[in-house]
């Protein structure tokens, strides 16, 4: 298939999700003595290899994995951890981890697919406030915060009112409206905000489905990129965040709801791609900034290290990837999971073997890159 | 109407001192004088009709100001709500400058007290404000300077201290960074590393966060000789910031800094070692107020404003608004909060998703501005705000100048009345020819039905709030 | 008359800082049920609907669980202020946003809610501080109003009393309420820096302490509560303090707080060895220039003092002051 049809679907878990309940350790023993107050038990979790389960809201996941296409990426992470949340999530939207950069990854990414521009669509962004993942100077990128109502000056509540102030709008930013430089900036961003706009009601407009997704924000989310994408407008970079996975307390309850909520959501988007025949065209991502403490702290855990990302899709190779990292203590870094792979070694593969584009120029470097993309 | 050009000026001056003003403040200000204006401005202690008690008993979080929008969203208030707002625009100056960041605090407090600190120091000696700014507990920690040692330094403060707080690139060497970074050990906060590791692990744990304080470590202290630009003696922090103080690369870097942020934008910092500003001569003249008055920010402004790069027509709306001057600016007219309320929280983190959420720069350069605050998914959240803010009737400020519009129409009723009286309520703008003929036709085709002029006392606030949402929309608002 | 103890005692602290579950996220007040469980009113911040939520606990810590959330739907709350419960364990909070009472069951059911905007009877301002008097009828100090009002345990409204203003009888956006052993009533007075006691026909018996910061005197105190001996006991807001008077109005000793670890918070920190140990590094008391004339910004440095109290109640010989800035509440002995 042409690669333009091959999309990304990044979906941050913000707060940092953890690891240990959600792809379960569940025969070691370690794991239950760390845990008396949060621990889940053999018979609760979603048996996966016999030694590892997943959290048991995680039910459409494991259908897609006994589908074979899900990729756990166990004991993800980078070199000495940052435990901050923003600290650790920049380090994961830039992928520099030694020192502040100002971009991300993403950002970059629609750069090289892009330079030019053409499509200020290439790169969406679902959610209010772009995340640095995805800037880039000069880089346009939509953020949707609900497709449905999406739009310039959707304060006029009257369709037709609207447009027929949108249509002054276009020419006051339009090309007679006498150029400084700020003029240009101005009115280049205005247009291309408005025809942004007009292609995304148009996809949302567009959208035909049997899928009855549930009504919570990241349900919402998945479902508005199943619309842009099946309107087929040429986005290659979709961005979404659910959260908050930081369960410092109420650890059992609230994980349980966060990952209820994201697993139903992901079978609906998945049967809804497949109703389209669009999974193989697609990859998600799943990652969060880091993972949480070995030891519970009496209601929830703390910022660790050491976490689990997943990759899915129609094209994916469904497995492992990455190793459970062990609990025993003398492995431990300061009481967390020590990581085994770096996270842009999964970015690396995802950009090389998915989206065909060189990962070095945005990486900076070279990383070992996973067998994830590819049936074999 | 005619906007007389002092009006004009006045509203240019007020843009840029201040966040802007409506035609009545202007009349008010025009009354007063131009530069009897300036030094009112200048030497204010502004007045803020809501107090802090208020603000924290219904908004705890702005009691402790510990979270990550809460500081930003409490400044806000006193952007909106101070009687003469140049000491929050000077404040948002610093700040763009001295780039202190949330994301490696995961403190409010501190960050609060630094831009506290910068509308006590912000407008006195330079100087002043380089030592105050070295002693900055948020500094400290976000530039490491708690983690540089006697015989260990780091040099991420003395490289930042020359590179982007006083004379920037290109007028010092590596040397000079780390003969300056070891003046500054010991320039610590006290618990360092319980303060520290707070901050990395995010804690707000077992109660609350904790303020920081600086602590002075005379062991810590490299107490040697030191040869810094090409002086030696065994400096400590204060003497490094007076001789940076007396170079002339600082005082033209800080000129330039001043023109660009109250006069035009000038390119980006990185960017400087190989543009020359705009205006040269303007640099020079600022550069000299800087070394006659002893360093004195405030006298260095007082000479901005009254002089004629700054009143020339040639600069007026020659800056794009920060998402911040654009919010707090609509909201000064609009009124839409007089009391504290929980609606000015998602308010304020609208600044965010326009591309500055305050006290979060992305990294210690600040951000960037001039026309990088625009591209096609940061105008869209600048335009629908900007255009449902000033459209709102519901908002105090927004009611009374549509009142005074639907007031001021005279018979003969033509729809462009009312367009020219917006622009004027809005504080005198001035917009191009494309602009306004767009404005009037749009106002004509809602204006269709007053087609006598007994119906001028028809016209509804309703129907001029249309108008205004598109009036809002117009690309003239996004600039200052 | 016994012979004043100089000094309040410390006991113990409750809590700990926790956006969701098991601790408290700006805790505005708390109240006991007949089972002496206890329900402490997070407030929560506008940016985190999370903290929104009653935690039910014990005196001894033990954790019973969380109910209500942040919205506008049956048994939601935006900003509540007050918690008070009465014979029949009927949880009433005051919502000073959407201007209602709410009612719930001690599982957190929600049963009934009552009020809008408005001046008329029973329509509140900014409903704040709650309180039950000796005849089960719930005073609730409707604060923008300037007015009292009460209400029998359906809601239904039956007297009011007070004005805007700073006479006496008038009150200036009062926030907490209490009442004695004979039936008198206490208001927190917040803007006119006092607390006034009214007898339970409502007339105007006298004020404690004014406008400073000195030994007697109040800025915008939030809370009041008596003893059974009638020491009166004052959450002083805006000078984060706890003081006390005797029954004539007569200062006798005040705390800035002694914050001590609660069982939560050294569960917390034996989790997290390396936070502990640095905490024992550190010196966590000290003073600064301006503290003197700053409690405000003294409290934000020095962990163990009382950082805007919100709310004081008495608990068997006990008494206990929330502090929204610190999440937790302090225990301290009843003067005797």
């Amino acid at each position: 298939m042409p690669d333009n049809n091959k999309s990304l679907v990044v979906v941050q878990l913000s707060g940092g999700n953890d690891a240990m309940n959600t792809v379960v350790p569940y025969t070691d023993g370690i794991y239950h003595d760390s845990r008396a107050a949060i621990r889940l038990t053999e018979e609760q979790v979603i048996d996966v290899n016999g030694s590892l389960g997943l959290h048991p809201a995680m039910g459409s996941v494991k259908k897609l994995w006994d589908q074979g296409n899900v990729a756990i990426i166990n004991g993800i992470g980078y070199p000495t951890p940052n435990r901050s949340h923003f600290r650790s999530m920049d380090i994961w939207h830039t992928a520099v981890s030694d020192s502040i950069a100002p971009d991300g990854w993403l950002g970059r990414t629609i750069r090289e697919m892009d330079p030019n521009h053409e499509n200020v669509l290439t790169g969406v962004n679902f959610g209010l406030g772009l995340p640095r993942s995805l800037h880039c100077k000069e880089v346009p990128v939509a953020s949707v915060g609900n497709l449905d109502t999406y739009g310039l000056m959707t304060d006029i509540k009257d369709t037709q009112n609207r447009d027929y102030a949108l249509s002054f709008f276009s020419r006051m930013y339009g090309p007679n409206s006498g150029r400084d430089a700020i003029m240009e900036a101005l009115g280049q961003n205005g247009i291309n905000a408005m025809i942004g706009a007009d292609i995304l009601r148009g996809a949302n407009d567009s959208y035909a489905s049997s899928v009855e997704y549930a009504d919570n924000p990241i349900s919402n989310n998945l479902r508005d990129i199943a619309k842009v994408m099946f309107a087929d407008i040429g986005t290659r970079i979709y961005y979404a965040q659910h959260g908050s996975f930081d369960t410092h307390a109420g650890e059992l309850m609230n994980h349980e709801k966060l990952w209820s909520d994201l697993s139903v959501a992901l079978g609906d988007f998945f049967d809804d791609l497949k109703a389209h025949g669009r999974d193989k065209d697609v990859t998600v991502l799943l990652f969060s900034e880091f993972g949480r403490r070995i030891e519970d702290n009496g209601s929830g855990t703390d910022h660790g290290s050491g976490g689990v990302a997943f990759v899915m899709g129609g094209s994916v190779n469904g497995g492992f990837f990455g190793e459970q990292p062990s609990l025993e203590i003398p492995e431990q870094v300061e009481g967390d999971m020590r990581f085994n792979n770096d996270f842009r070694s999964t970015y690396a593969t995802l950009l090389d073997q998915w989206l065909n584009v060189d990962p070095y120029p945005i990486l900076g470097d070279h990383y070992e890159q996973h067998e994830l993309i590819g049936k074999v | 109407m005619a906007n007389n050009n002092d009006t004009l000026l006045m509203a240019h001056l007020m843009r840029r001192a201040g966040f802007g003003a409506s035609r009545i403040e202007l009349d008010a200000l025009v009354e007063q004088g131009y530069d009897e204006t300036v030094d009112h401005i200048i030497d204010a202690k502004p007045e803020i009709p809501v107090s802090d008690y208020m603000i924290r008993r219904y908004q705890p979080d702005h009691g402790s100001l510990m979270g990550s929008t809460t500081n930003g969203s409490n400044w806000l208030y006193r952007m909106i709500w101070s009687d003469v707002a140049f000491q929050e625009k000077i404040a948002l100056f610093w700040h763009g400058i001295f780039a202190t960041g949330y994301s490696k605090l995961a403190n409010g407090k501190v960050l609060h007290d630094q831009i506290k600190m910068f509308s006590k120091h912000g407008l006195g000696s330079f100087e002043n404000l380089l030592v105050e700014i070295s002693r900055d507990p948020a500094m400290i920690v976000w530039l490491d300077n708690c983690e540089s040692h006697k015989g260990a330094i780091n040099e991420n403060y003395g490289r930042e201290l020359l590179e982007l707080f006083s004379m920037g690139t290109g007028n010092y060497t590596e040397q000079d960074i780390k003969e300056a970074s070891r003046a500054f050990t010991g320039w610590t906060i006290a618990n360092t590393e319980y303060m520290t590791l707070k901050s990395q692990r995010d804690s707000i744990w077992p109660y609350g966060r904790l303020s920081f304080h600086f602590e002075y470590d005379p062991d810590d202290h490299d107490d040697d000789e030191k040869t810094f630009l090409g002086r030696t003696g065994k400096f400590n922090g204060e003497d490094i910031v007076k001789i940076i103080c007396e170079q002339k690369a600082t005082a033209n870097f800080i000129s330039r800094h001043m023109y660009s942020f109250f006069v035009a934008d000038e390119p980006p910092v990185p960017e400087w070692p190989y543009k020359e500003p705009n205006d040269s001569a303007a640099i020079d003249a600022l550069s000299s107020v800087y070394f006659d008055s002893g360093f004195d920010i405030k006298e260095m402004l007082r000479f901005l404003f009254k002089s004629e790069f700054f009143k020339s027509e040639k600069v007026w709306n020659k800056r794009v608004k920060s998402p911040v001057e654009l919010v707090a600016g609509a909201l000064r007219l609009t009124k839409e909060f007089d009391r504290p309320s929980r609606e000015e929280y998602f308010t304020c983190l609208r600044t965010s998703y326009m591309g500055q959420w305050l006290m979060h720069p992305p990294s210690v350069e600040g951000w960037h501005w001039g026309t990088e605050w625009l591209d096609s998914g940061t105008l869209v959240e600048r335009v629908n705000f900007s255009s449902s803010s000033l459209g709102n009737l519901k908002s105090a400020g927004v009611k009374n100048i549509a009142e005074n519009i639907r007031k001021s129409i005279k018979a003969p009723f033509k729809p462009e009345q009312v367009i020219d009286l917006a622009l004027d309520q809005l504080g005198a703008l001035i917009v191009s020819d494309n602009t306004r003929s767009n404005l009037v036709e749009y106002a004509e085709s809602n204006f269709k039905s007053i087609d006598d002029d007994s119906k001028i006392a028809d016209i509804s606030n309703e129907d001029v709030g249309e108008v205004l949402k598109l009036v809002g929309a117009m690309p003239e608002f996004q600039r200052a | 008359m016994p012979t004043s103890v100089s000094n309040i005692v410390y006991k113990s602290t409750l809590g700990i800082t926790a956006m969701q579950g098991r601790g408290f996220y700006f805790p505005y007040d708390f109240a006991f049920d007949n089972s002496k469980k206890m329900y402490v009113l997070g407030r929560g911040h506008d940016g985190d609907p999370r903290g929104c939520r009653i935690t039910v606990m014990d005196f001894e810590e033990e954790y019973y669980g969380t109910f209500g959330s942040h919205g506008e739907q049956d048994g939601q709350f935006i900003w509540p202020s007050s918690i008070a419960i009465n014979s029949q364990d009927k949880i009433f909070v005051s919502d000073e946003y959407l201007d209602k009472i709410i009612v719930l069951s001690t599982s957190g059911e929600f049963l009934f809610s009552w009020g809008q905007h408005g001046t008329g009877d029973g329509d509140f301002d900014g409903p704040n501080g709650l309180t039950f008097d000796g005849d089960g009828n719930l005073l609730v100090v409707d604060h923008r109003n300037g007015r009292i009002q009460v209400f029998d345990e359906e809601g239904g409204f039956i007297r009011k009393f007070g004005s805007v203003g700073n006479n006496e009888g008038q009150m200036d956006l009062p926030w907490g309420i209490s009442t004695d052993s004979n039936g008198h009533i206490y208001v927190a007075d917040w803007g006119n820096h006092r607390v006034q006691e009214f007898l339970a026909d409502e007339t105007f018996v006298k004020n404690f302490g004014y406008y400073g910061n000195e030994d007697g005197q109040l800025i915008h105190p939030s809370s009041v509560t008596v003893d059974s001996n009638g020491f009166v006991y004052i959450a002083d807001w805006g000078n984060h303090r706890l003081q006390v008077y005797d029954s004539e109005a007569n200062f006798i000793c005040s705390t800035r707080g002694e914050a001590t670890l609660s069982k939560w918070a050294q569960e917390f920190l034996d989790t997290n060895v390396e936070e502990k140990e640095a905490r024992l590094k550190s010196e966590l008391v000290f003073k600064l220039d301006g503290f003197e004339d700053d409690p405000h910004e003294e409290s934000a440095h020095v962990e163990k003092f009382l950082w805007s109290p919100t709310a004081v109640k008495v608990h068997n010989e006990y008494v206990l002051i929330a502090e929204s800035n610190r999440h937790r509440l302090q225990v301290f002995h009843q003067l005797s």
